[in-house]
């Protein structure tokens, strides 16, 4: 990846409300987002592009966060997974953590916190980029 | 989610601490441990604390307690990632020391010296908390670190939201209060994360004054309704007039946590006197969760 490449990002939620929120917010920080709110959608996509990061809910209808977890590793080992959930629980989050997932961000959260857990998964996958402030 | 431990050395702290260490345990939540030292001038020109000091023991407890509970294999607390970094000394110099961080997650430990209230908020604002969690005693007399003032003001000013822990007791019951024009989603997502952690039941009551509002609080009361049984949630919802809910809280059992709103639009704000929510926090028995 060259300096002057966006690291992309891949974002799943069924609620459009965090879409719609998260979206702009990470495209103003300078990245390149495309965000779902069906995972059949978001797993069609990801047989067409690997993604730098996805970030996924964990309660959907269809196939759940947990699920897409396991496809994105299995599919793109090199992605970096960024688990978001509202229902969190301790089994939730070990299995996540069992699965290889980069981080585990409980709603509510602020966008500053979802940031920063992008950066260090950007850095993680040697990723130097200039970012807006 | 990141948490804001507010601690002191009472017993009612160590309660609290078990509630943030369920709460992390399901959340993975960024945790900051403080307690604030009233100001002595011995402090400002020495930078060792007291060691005997009984808040400055009880941290480095509280710190051993979350480990030694969250601290296993698959943690993402556990000590694992070791490095040297730059911390900053005084008068502009740094000093490169190794340390331990979590895999994933920190637990910071903090000091703050001077007002309490102020310093809690203050830390709250600089690390972007989603919560405040602090322990108090019952009753009439909320109290915190021999203050009845702090609870009150750290619920009533917050930016964000804040849980007063009273009691070292499961939470079976959470009585949601409805009194609001808007809503904001972080706080009905605060409200997914505690049902579905405590297995609890979840009741909406709207509240009114002498027939006022309940147009606006039943409306609220539908929405709010719809956004959870969309989850999932089983909720029951019911109107109440305050002052009657009023004594229901303060005879509860314990294991209710009384949430409510508290935020710009409030329609409390509008109908009642700005001191009902440290009122509130006073009268209520059980635990409470201040919401924004």
């Amino acid at each position: 990846m060259t300096s002057d490449q966006k690291t992309t990002i891949l974002l799943l939620d069924d609620e459009p409300i965090v879409c719609k929120r998260l979206k702009p917010s990470l495209e103003k920080a300078g990245y390149d987002v495309e965000a779902f709110t069906k995972s059949r959608d978001a797993m069609h996509r990801l047989t067409e592009k690997q993604f730098d990061i996805a970030i996924t809910d964990l309660k959907m209808d269809g196939m759940d966060g947990m699920a897409f977890l396991t496809e994105v590793k299995k599919r793109h080992p090199a992605t970096e997974v960024i688990v978001i959930t509202g229902f969190a629980t301790m089994e939730t989050a070990r299995e996540s953590y069992q699965k290889g997932v980069f981080d585990f961000v409980a709603k509510p959260f602020k966008l500053g916190e979802i940031l920063e857990v992008v950066k260090k998964a950007e850095a993680k996958l040697g990723h130097v980029a200039t970012r807006p402030n | 989610m990141r948490i804001l431990f507010a601690a002191d050395a009472h017993p009612y702290s160590a309660h609290a601490l078990k509630k943030v260490i369920e709460l992390a345990r399901h959340t993975w939540a960024d945790v900051t441990l403080l307690s604030v030292l009233p100001a002595q001038p011995a402090l400002q020109g020495d930078i060792s604390l007291p060691p005997q000091d009984p808040q400055v023991q009880a941290l480095r407890r509280y710190r051993e307690e979350f480990l030694e509970s969250l601290g296993g294999p698959d943690s993402p607390y556990s000590l694992e990632r070791w490095d040297h970094e730059w911390i900053p000394l005084r008068n502009g110099s740094w000093e490169d020391i190794k340390v331990c961080r979590g895999a994933k997650k920190d637990v910071k430990v903090r000091i703050r010296t001077g007002n309490a209230d102020t310093e809690i908020l203050n830390e709250a604002e600089k690390d972007g908390s989603g919560l405040i969690v602090l322990g108090c005693s019952k009753g009439g007399q909320c109290v915190w670190n021999a203050s009845a003032a702090t609870p009150r003001k750290v619920a009533g000013n917050a930016a964000c939201s804040v849980l007063l822990a009273k009691e070292d007791k499961p939470i079976r019951r959470i009585l949601a209060c409805i009194d609001q024009i808007s809503v904001s989603q972080e706080s009905l997502e605060m409200i997914n994360q505690l049902v579905s952690i405590h297995g609890a039941q979840l009741e909406l009551v709207g509240l009114t004054q002498d027939g006022g509002a309940k147009s606006e609080a039943y409306t609220r009361l539908i929405q709010i309704g719809d956004y959870f049984s969309d989850k999932g949630i089983p909720v029951n919802a019911r109107l109440a007039e305050q002052s009657k809910f009023e004594s229901v809280i303060s005879t509860n059992t314990g294991q209710d946590l009384v949430a409510f709103w508290m935020g710009k639009k409030s329609l409390l704000n509008l109908l009642f006197p700005r001191d009902w929510v440290e009122r509130f926090v006073g009268v209520c028995q059980s635990s409470v969760l201040v919401l924004r």
